[in-house]
């Protein structure tokens, strides 16, 4: 068998910003028409890494290649294999979204017939017609990422990445893009996607690599993170602090507790789900200690942080990737 | 042209074949061509823009030949063929101001990062820039001149004096045009680059003769006009359109030679600087 055709390679790739070590050997491989997820919390490097690869930031050390084109030396190549949608939409705000949509095609190097009846069918399949010939400034922001997915899909690239492409978003559009992924997928498209949803990367994603303090933390597909972050959890909320006391006395013992004095909390694993729960919630009762609130609930970022480097995401200084990544 | 319909089944995804890619200077031009339309199209959309370039020169007009030109008097000729030079000269000086706000917009926005994303001739995105802020600055010096002419303005070009104007304004508008696209790359707010624009630019515009007349200030400020590269700009179009020349200094004497000289200096400064700057945003 012959070994997978790999889009994006890297070794080592590294950046640094004065000081600040954005990006510290990262090596990346990400398979030819799969969906690749980075995963972390704001300032990670996420951005930094994608900006990377698309050929906006050089690596301070390193090598990257897409396609099998170095991001340095055959920059030209890689743009023309590659799209981009950034985290900040990049469009032009005192255009029409229609207009950003012909300025992108004529740009790719399409006439403007071919390129009209391109933006024409994006319209449709982004169901951006209502608002086409609204001055972009003017468009919801859910509307506004749906313009600029549809701007970096006027070439069918063979990479496409999506810099947090549903963060911010309302349901509906949130949806239009996950869909969007799933066809492209289909289409043979490679997708890198980075995100701070630990769902997102989970419903989407084919390998996720975890990154945090410019790290690669941990990588593995989805199913094999899960397997060492743990399952569902049960929290208990108390209604204050003596409650959240009492019910760790009352618990403890009997259920592997985590607790968070901060949201009053005590957390417990669930790998039997609702059975988990019945059962928690059969001892709280029988305990006869008032609480605020029990539930089930999928592991969360923090918690696969918490996981796999013993360290808490929330605790991360809050750097604005974007700030970063431009400085 | 093919259309593959999508995994939901529901809207079909049509895919143009892309045409062969031209030759690097051919897409250049094309390149160019479409970012400064883009650019044209933007003024008319932005009000304050399209201010900045129309309302604000006639307001600068008519204040200064009815409210503070009724206290000036220059020896020679008339307030209008006085003022009128130095507001074209002004005019293009500002351009610097215009371009610095339109390019920090544009790199500040993202706009700038998607468009070096595409594989287009990087050269075409800052030459789009220049020239659509050129433009834009035509557009401008036209109204200034015309409400110039309709209020009492009358120079003198008979003889080939019109194509050494324009030839002389257009080498101005390059030249700070391009001081104005450096700057918006290094201070990288629009709003900072307004205010500093104003703050350098209308001191220096002031001292340079584009209102009252050097010869008349105090040793210190008359000492920094005779060397404002203003003065120059405002002295060698003064002296094109009406065939006067001040002097008081060096490039007082000779105008024309000294601001083509700035100009040049300018660009061989500011040209690379920009490019440079231009591509090491990417690293």
């Amino acid at each position: 068998m012959s070994p997978p055709e790999l889009t994006v390679v890297t070794d080592g790739l590294t950046k640094h910003f004065g000081e600040l070590v954005a990006v510290d050997h990262v090596d990346l491989q990400i398979e030819a028409g799969t969906v690749f997820s980075l995963l972390g919390p704001n300032g990670a490097g996420k951005t930094t890494i994608v900006r990377m690869l698309a050929t906006l930031s050089g690596p301070t050390s390193g090598t990257a290649t897409v396609c099998g084109y170095d991001v340095i030396r055959e920059a030209d190549d890689v743009r023309s294999v590659i799209s981009m949608t950034g985290q900040f939409a990049a469009l032009e705000d005192n255009l029409t979204a229609r207009e950003n949509l012909m300025l992108m095609a004529r740009l790719r190097g399409y006439g403007k017939p071919a390129a009209t009846r391109l933006v024409d069918s994006l319209i449709d399949r982004f169901d951006i017609g209502e608002f086409r010939h609204k001055l972009v400034k003017a468009v919801s922001g859910g509307q506004r990422r749906r313009v600029d997915l549809a701007a970096s899909l006027v070439v069918q690239p063979r990479l496409l990445v999506l810099d947090e492409p549903t963060t911010g978003l309302d349901p509906r559009s949130r949806q239009v893009v996950w869909s969007t992924v799933r066809d492209l997928v289909d289409e043979g498209v490679t997708l890198l996607l980075t995100t701070q949803y630990l769902e997102e990367a989970d419903a989407l994603a084919d390998t996720i690599m975890l990154i945090d303090h410019g790290h690669a933390v941990a990588a593995g597909t989805a199913s094999d993170l899960k397997a060492r972050i743990g399952d569902q959890r049960v929290d208990v909320v108390a209604v204050d602090g003596q409650g959240l006391d009492e019910l760790v006395s009352a618990l403890d013992g009997h259920f592997d507790l985590t607790i968070s004095r901060e949201r009053r909390t005590l957390s417990v694993p669930a790998p039997k789900e609702v059975d988990d729960l019945a059962r928690v919630a059969a001892a709280v009762r029988a305990s006869g200690i008032q609480v605020d609130e029990i539930a089930l609930r999928r592991p969360t970022l923090d918690d696969a942080f918490l996981a796999l480097t013993g360290q808490s995401a929330a605790t991360v200084p809050t750097s604005d990737d974007r700030v970063e990544a431009t400085s | 042209m093919t259309t593959i319909v999508s995994a939901a089944g529901t809207v079909p995804r049509t895919i143009e074949s892309l045409p062969p890619r031209p030759r690097p200077l051919a897409r250049y031009f094309r390149e160019t061509g479409l970012l400064v339309a883009r650019s044209l199209r933007m003024i008319a959309r932005v009000p304050e823009r399209l201010s900045d370039v129309t309302i604000q020169p006639i307001m600068f007009t008519l204040l200064f030949l009815y409210v503070f030109g009724s206290a000036i008097h220059v020896i020679g000729m008339t307030y209008q063929n006085y003022l009128l030079p130095g507001l074209l000269g002004q005019s293009v000086a500002f351009g610097v101001i215009g371009a610095g706000v339109a390019t920090s917009t544009d790199f500040t926005s993202g706009v700038v990062d998607r468009f070096r994303s595409l594989p287009v001739v990087r050269l075409s995105v800052i030459s789009a820039q220049v020239i659509g802020q050129i433009i834009e600055q035509i557009l401008g010096i036209v109204i200034v001149a015309g409400v110039g002419l309709a209020l009492g303005w009358r120079p003198h070009l008979a003889g080939g004096r019109l194509p050494e104007l324009i030839g002389l304004m257009l080498l101005g508008l390059f030249a700070f045009t391009w001081v104005g696209v450096l700057a918006g790359m290094l201070i990288r707010s629009s709003d900072a680059m307004q205010g500093l624009g104003f703050a350098v630019m209308l001191p220096l515009s002031f001292l340079a003769g584009t209102f009252v007349p050097i010869a008349g200030m105090k040793l210190v400020p008359r000492s920094i006009a005779e060397w404002d590269p203003l003065s120059a700009l405002v002295a060698a179009v003064r002296q094109v359109c009406q065939g006067t020349v001040s002097g008081g200094s060096l490039q007082l004497d000779h105008p024309v030679p000294a601001m083509i000289a700035w100009c040049v200096l300018l660009m061989v400064v500011c040209v690379p600087l920009a490019l440079r700057r231009f591509r090491t945003l990417s690293a």
